[in-house]
């Protein structure tokens, strides 16, 4: 049990160092952006009238700590991000990030992962079926399918599936919500209506992680397939299915396990553009719009954290899982 | 064994093959096996193809994919075919109609085409048509000592055209460009960006997984605590912040090399993890050994003895990584962060599809998306091709 804990605990330590190495990257990302947040304060202040000059923006510089050297912003922006949770304000917007993300995020992250387990709903029975049939027809058209879902933009999906349910069904599937739900409190009617329009981003998104998830299953179980345990097994007369999931699809599984947190780091990937195809007004949009539209990194900075501590996160839990699951580490570790 | 010999061959040639087989070297077992794989050869085949039309795109293209090259006379056009015959009769060279183009009260002030079957326009082939160089380097990169301007090979010829107006096979776009033109270009320059992005991605998961494999140790801990760290971050977001304070003022060469290397810079890590294990395996066998007490150096135990034993390996992860950064130019693109309009980039054609008007009205303008989806499914299924004919095992497998 001690040794449970001690590997826990090395595991929570080296998350934290990843999230501090990543905090890094976020932080000198957003300082490489033109422009700092004092000469955007001014620069509104100038179009309300009011002359600026180069003392005005030393003052603000002075006021809001940037006159301070690198490391200590940095050492400010982590305390305040992993102490408070507090992500500051973005200069572009004047509003708090918190408040601006907080629902955002968590729908973002519930459209990922849903996608996430479409995918691998799909992908393991898929992968494995296609590891062993001997049917060449068979095994083809399943590929050919998941790769059609890596090659086909989802974009086009997307646009095609929204203006196929425009045309003939009348109906719109753009944005989360109906209009009249949009401002109103979370209640089970405006869960529902979410999930009757949440489909349609979490199964593009779905069909497109399904194609990386079969190839990895399929590497993976040919890989268990030919390993003498499982002639040995044959050999005392387990067959069929039994013997599939039994013993390769179990040794198979450990790798998946451990790949979760970079499927969803994938699905990441192609939240923002599916967002700006079907106006979701959630954190992948969000982003597009603090990137390309306003240059705002401050919020573009807290998204991108956000983002990845999801991911070391999971990348935690599938650690732990992983070592209770596997009898081999499990031993060493819980005795 | 099943899958070098198919058929079944008279005993002494069955005889000659096995010994064929077993005398043959890695690289004649995976030809042999990839040949053997049908629907990669066709993907490769297909492969092939598309990377010579990107490759000789000039001289395929009978309009320049730029400005210069709009039909003003046709926008918006959809495609034309060539015929051999219509009601008026057979003719040995394709044929096109003459198009005619009408704004009037009749046609509520709308620009109309309307076209005109007794004019006929024949094709022709090797035409004389707008210049280009297939060495056409013009690099004007920030800072004076980096431009470079290097012209040679130019030529004017062209496979096919026509003897009056145009010919646009995949139809023109809303200035009159042609997308045929457009497209052959555009699949030259995402080859370009991939290529470029995977070697950049290359060489640096080449120093840093080679390093952390060979030296291991806490050197190996720290690399790879990094390397972590760097794969974790979404890279789409990440590219985006990185696109995002590219001046508007680059020139579209800059963009491009700009967009590439940060496809490199973010793509290393999960190809050098690959390295790393492998190095890790392979540098306490015995020949290792053997070279360190011969007095070797470590770079020359890595380059000579080390590297050879998995280049298929790195060959088909390049293989498999390449769709994967194509991908991520595209969505760049797509957004409006990567390469834009003038550009001809497969992503930067794409986003002109992104309008219900376009679904509706002008659909040829899809053309360039099944070319993308052509160009990714053939990467992907060779890929999985050579994968299945690298791996020494996958014959006791099937």
């Amino acid at each position: 049990m001690l040794k449970f804990l001690q590997f826990t605990l090395t595991r929570f330590l080296l998350s934290l160092f990843t999230l501090l190495t990543v905090s890094l990257i976020v932080f000198s990302l957003m300082e490489l952006v033109p422009g700092n947040c004092a000469e955007r304060y001014l620069a509104f202040k100038n179009t309300q009238g009011q002359s600026i000059t180069v003392e005005d923006i030393a003052a603000e510089e002075r006021r809001l700590g940037l006159d301070k050297p690198f490391p200590i912003r940095w050492g400010t922006w982590v305390g305040n991000v992993f102490l408070k949770g507090e992500f500051g304000d973005s200069c572009i917007l004047r509003l708090n990030i918190n408040e601006l993300l907080s629902d955002k995020f968590w729908i973002s992250l519930g459209i990922c992962l849903a996608a996430l387990i479409l995918s691998y709903m799909i992908a393991v029975p898929m992968g494995i079926y296609s590891a062993t049939t001997k049917s060449a027809v068979a095994n083809n058209s399943i590929r050919f399918i998941s790769y059609l879902g890596l090659a086909l933009p989802n974009f086009l999906l997307a646009l095609i599936i929204m203006l196929i349910s425009t045309i003939y069904f009348g109906e719109s599937l753009t944005g989360l919500f109906s209009k009249e739900y949009r401002d109103a409190a979370w209640s089970m009617a405006k869960f529902g209506d979410f999930l009757s329009r949440a489909w349609l981003p979490i199964f593009v998104l779905g069909w497109s992680a399904t194609a990386f998830a079969m190839q990895t299953v399929r590497a993976l179980m040919l890989d268990e397939i030919g390993k003498l345990y499982v002639t040995a097994a044959s050999a005392r007369g387990v067959f069929g299915r039994k013997l599939l999931w039994g013993y390769p699809a179990r040794h198979a599984m450990g790798p998946v396990v451990n790949s979760l947190g970079f499927d969803l780091n994938r699905i990441f990937n192609e939240l923002p553009v599916v967002a700006l195809i079907l106006t979701l007004t959630e954190s992948g949009a969000l982003l597009i719009e603090a990137l390309a539209r306003s240059n705002d990194q401050q919020l573009a900075g807290a998204i991108i954290f956000l983002l990845t501590a999801s991911i070391v996160f999971i990348n935690f839990v599938t650690d732990i899982m992983l070592a209770l699951m596997d009898p081999r580490i499990r031993k060493g570790l819980v005795g | 064994m099943k899958l070098l010999f198919w058929k079944k061959k008279p005993v002494e040639d069955q005889q000659q093959l096995k010994e064929a087989y077993f005398t043959a070297s890695q690289a004649q077992l995976i030809r042999s096996r990839f040949k053997n794989n049908r629907t990669a050869m066709i993907a490769g085949w297909a492969l092939i193809i598309m990377i010579l039309m990107g490759f000789f795109a000039p001289f395929l293209s009978p309009y320049s994919p730029d400005i210069a090259g709009r039909d003003k006379e046709y926008e918006n056009g959809p495609p034309q075919f060539p015929k051999f015959w219509d009601e008026n009769g057979f003719s040995p060279r394709p044929f096109l109609y003459t198009t005619e183009r009408e704004r009037s009260i009749k046609t509520n002030f709308r620009w109309v085409l309307t076209e005109n079957r007794e004019k006929r326009r024949y094709l022709e082939l090797w035409v004389d048509g707008w210049e280009y160089s297939f060495i056409d380097i013009d690099w004007d990169l920030p800072g004076e000592m980096f431009d470079f301007e290097l012209k040679a090979l130019t030529f004017s010829t062209h496979l096919f055209g026509m003897d009056k107006g145009g010919i646009h096979l995949f139809g023109t776009d809303g200035t009159g460009k042609d997308i045929f033109s457009r497209t052959l270009h555009a699949i030259y320059t995402s080859l370009a960006v991939g290529t470029l992005g995977v070697l950049i991605s290359f060489v640096l998961a080449l120093i840093i997984g080679g390093v952390a494999g060979y030296f291991g140790g806490w050197i190996d801990s720290v690399l790879q605590m990094i390397t972590d760290a760097i794969r974790t971050v979404p890279p789409i977001p990440l590219f985006m912040a990185l696109a995002a304070f590219m001046p508007d003022t680059w020139s579209a060469e800059t963009r491009f090399f700009f967009i590439a290397s940060i496809l490199g810079l973010i793509g290393w890590p999960t190809l050098a993890r690959r390295i790393r294990t492998h190095l890790l395996t392979e540098r306490s066998q015995e020949y290792v050994l053997a070279a360190e007490l011969c007095g070797a150096s470590s770079s020359h135990i890595i380059r000579k003895h080390l590297l050879p034993s998995f280049t298929s390996y790195i060959i088909v992860d390049l293989m498999i990584t390449f769709p994967y950064v194509v991908r991520s130019e595209t969505a760049l693109s797509f957004i409006g962060l990567g390469l834009t309009d003038p550009v001809n980039s497969l992503g930067s054609l794409m986003q002109n599809v992104s309008k219900a008007d376009v679904l509706l009205n002008y659909q040829w303008y899809f053309i360039p998306v099944l070319f993308f989806i052509a160009f990714v499914l053939a990467f992907v299924f060779v890929g999985d091709g050579l994968r299945d004919a690298a791996d020494p095992y996958s014959q006791s497998k099937k």
